[in-house]
């Protein structure tokens, strides 16, 4: 009740009148009508009952639920809330397990390298049972670029069913393998197709519902972000404008409904000093919107991923290739892709999360 | 737009046509605080004004990734590709060239690259039992003249090149009325053509196919290496303008795209794309291969063709990128029938290794 009115989320106008007006806290509004507070502070009536529905609201949630957290109940949750695994325990390794939920991560790359191939991977991935160590989620793929083939998904999800039942041991987990068939991972893939910025806006607003009524989805990717606003946008700054909401509203969803948000973005030759290299594209301050940030490129024959920016990881580059399965490891002997597993089985969780502990001390 | 449509407050209607917004590009388009400062509404007004348009402008609903495996949603994903003639090759690529994107294809001079696009003008015509699309094709030139005699002979020899067709179908077509050829010499004379002539060609079903050769001699000559970032921004438009039409039409768009010599700095590699061993990359750079679905190289081998009679030496078709291809290679030969690919021992691993669009292995 002693919440000071400059912590709410009201326009800064609003704020600033009832400052003026003498109110500080909460509490000198809780009695007031909106006639009168619209009177006393000089705003619309509109945004006075506005302002008291805020207040009261807040009032009655108690010690502001969700508001305030202890950094120990913040570490709880983020480690319950798990990461999504790449099949290459390197580049798993390097995340601190795979792909976080409730964070948005970018993954930028030039053509070919790769970047879709990781998408449907995470696809396929997040749904993988809870007893093998995954997180028996749902996946939503916002396509913009057209590059998604059920083909390739079908494929994908055929050599993950396989390594689950090899490494199947007990009845738990050859009981999770009945639900977990391909036609199953295909029916838990939402597959939503934009063809320019307006409609990716659109499914964008419409998300937070369907993420309301399919609480399972665990995973929201969009391949690519950068191909919608690379086109016909005359005025830069409203472009940047227009991401930067976007990235807010995305890191909002992330958290608010425990999803892990994968965008993906192109590269664009930057020349600069007589030389020309490849840079993310969307601009510098596209830069700051995601979490994470995973630069994949060629270096020779070979296809490296690379850390670039983390708040908890280290920046760290690994190898890795695409086979017939999807996305894998490279091995220094050459086995089959099918040895190269990166779910450890029996008591998963724990396992994965010490990997993680390890690389954040 | 009609905002007696949205179920939202008139007073929120009210404010939006004040600000002369009028369509749900116009609402959807500005980010949340420039609506705030148009239509002097509150925040949580403008998230509900935003999402109302939003559910009237979506055009079509989720679809799981199931409906679209059993064929339950045409328009995204048709479950056949173009058939490029050859069952080799069609291996190589999986079924064929996919309905909706660009596909590339790039290559020196005398590669073979017009064969291909030829080629694919007849198999277009052919119904969509046989792999065509049974539609015509639309062929823009942009460097030489169209090969008109080439043509003629690939028709003719059409029944050597496809024995599996009945005959009577093969005579029944008239393949030369089906191709409209299109000549467009500099860049405007292509926007008019992509504007207005082509799309009356496929939205009356008259084409299915475009074939644009080449894509990179307009793009060439008309801009100094200063005017890079014009160049670009014109590329971009042109490859939106071309997805435009393949998505809206399911109808195949083939790009034909030169090469460039590659110039060896210490960053090369990450402009090489994986293409270690070669001598030349696909002529036009990052801005126009981010706009492509799948490129393909055709390259030509030295040295004397030792399987039959062909013209000249062996090729090989090579698959440098595509969502739902691994990168392979075949070798071809361009005959009187047209381009057919080979089956060498150290290709049998394609065909082993691929299977059929939706299930069956093919042998």
């Amino acid at each position: 009740m002693q919440r000071p009115l400059s912590s709410f989320a009201f326009a800064p106008a609003v704020k600033v009148k009832l400052i003026n007006a003498g109110f500080h806290t909460a509490a000198d509004l809780c009695d007031l009508r909106p006639l009168q507070l619209s009177k006393e502070s000089g705003i619309s009536q509109q945004e006075a009952v506005e302002v008291l529905q805020t207040v009261r609201h807040d009032a009655s949630q108690g010690a502001g639920a969700g508001s305030r957290m202890t950094a120990l109940e913040l570490l709880g949750r983020e480690q319950a809330m798990g990461a999504i695994v790449t099949f290459c325990s390197a580049l798993d390794s390097v995340l601190g397990g795979g792909m976080p939920v409730g964070k948005t991560s970018e993954v930028c790359g030039a053509p070919g390298v790769g970047k879709t191939q990781l998408c449907i991977q995470l696809a396929v991935d997040v749904q993988i049972p809870v007893c093998f160590g995954g997180l028996g989620g749902q996946a939503v793929y916002v396509d913009t670029e057209g590059s998604f083939m059920v083909q390739r998904v079908v494929d994908v999800a055929k050599a993950a069913v396989e390594h689950c039942s090899l490494l199947a041991d007990d009845a738990e987990q050859r009981e999770a393998l009945k639900v977990f068939t391909v036609e199953d991972i295909l029916s838990k893939l939402y597959l939503f197709r934009c063809h320019d910025y307006v409609e990716l806006l659109a499914e964008t607003y419409l998300l937070p519902d369907f993420l309301s009524q399919h609480p399972e989805v665990r995973l929201v990717v969009i391949d690519s972000i950068a191909f919608p606003f690379r086109h016909d946008f005359e005025d830069l700054s409203q472009r940047t404008r227009l991401l930067n909401g976007l990235a807010q509203q995305l890191a909002q969803m992330a958290n608010q409904y425990n999803v892990a948000v994968v965008l993906t973005n192109q590269m664009t030759t930057k020349v600069g000093n007589g030389q020309s290299k490849l840079v993310p594209a969307l601009g510098e301050s596209w830069g700051h919107a995601a979490t994470q940030r995973l630069i994949l490129h060629w270096e020779g024959e070979q296809r490296l991923a690379s850390l670039y920016k983390s708040p908890s990881q280290r920046e760290a580059t690994v190898l890795y290739q695409i086979t017939g399965a999807g996305f894998r490891d490279v091995l220094s002997s050459d086995h089959a892709s099918a040895d190269s597993s990166a779910i450890p089985s029996g008591n998963a969780p724990k396992r994965l999360r010490t990997q993680a502990d390890d690389h954040q001390t | 737009m009609d905002f007696r449509q949205l179920e939202l407050n008139p007073r929120i209607i009210s404010a939006a046509k004040k600000a002369n917004l009028k369509s749900a590009r116009d609402i959807l388009g500005l980010s949340g605080p420039d609506l705030q400062r148009l239509t002097r509404l509150s925040m949580s007004d403008v998230q509900r004004l935003q999402a109302a348009v939003a559910v009237a402008f979506r055009k079509s609903p989720p679809v799981t990734a199931l409906q679209l495996y059993r064929g339950e949603c045409p328009d995204l994903e048709p479950r056949h590709r173009l058939t490029l003639g050859c069952p080799t090759l069609d291996c190589l690529m999986r079924g064929g060239i996919p309905l909706s994107g660009i596909t590339e294809l790039a290559g020196e001079s005398g590669a073979g690259k017009t064969q291909i696009g030829l080629q694919l003008c007849l198999s277009v015509q052919y119904p969509q039992v046989h792999g065509g699309l049974g539609s015509g094709a639309v062929y823009i030139c942009t460097e030489d003249a169209f090969p008109i005699k080439r043509l003629h002979q690939l028709i003719t020899q059409q029944p050597r090149l496809r024995p599996d067709l009945p005959t009577d179908l093969l005579h029944g077509l008239c393949f030369s009325d089906n191709i409209y050829i299109e000549h467009a010499a500099d860049l405007g004379v292509l926007q008019t053509c992509l504007s207005q002539r082509v799309p009356i060609l496929l939205a009356r079903g008259l084409a299915r196919l475009v074939v644009l050769d080449s894509v990179a001699a307009l793009f060439r000559c008309e801009f100094t290496a200063e005017e890079s970032s014009k160049r670009a921004r014109h590329l971009v438009a042109l490859a939106s303008t071309l997805q435009h039409l393949s998505h809206s039409f399911n109808a195949p768009v083939l790009c034909i795209n030169q090469v460039t010599d590659v110039v060896e700095h210490c960053d090369a590699s990450q402009f090489r794309c994986g293409l270690v061993e070669s001598a030349v990359l696909p002529a036009l750079g990052m801005a126009w291969a981010n706009q492509l679905l799948v490129r393909l190289m055709m390259r030509r081998l030295g040295g004397v063709p030792s399987l039959g009679a062909g013209i000249g030496a062996a090729r090989r078709l090579e698959v440098v990128y595509a969502p739902h291809l691994p990168r392979a290679s075949c070798l071809c030969h361009i005959g009187e029938e047209g381009v057919k690919g080979v089956l060498s021992p150290d290709s049998a691993h394609i065909v082993s290794s691929h299977m059929d669009l939706y299930g069956k292995t093919e042998v």
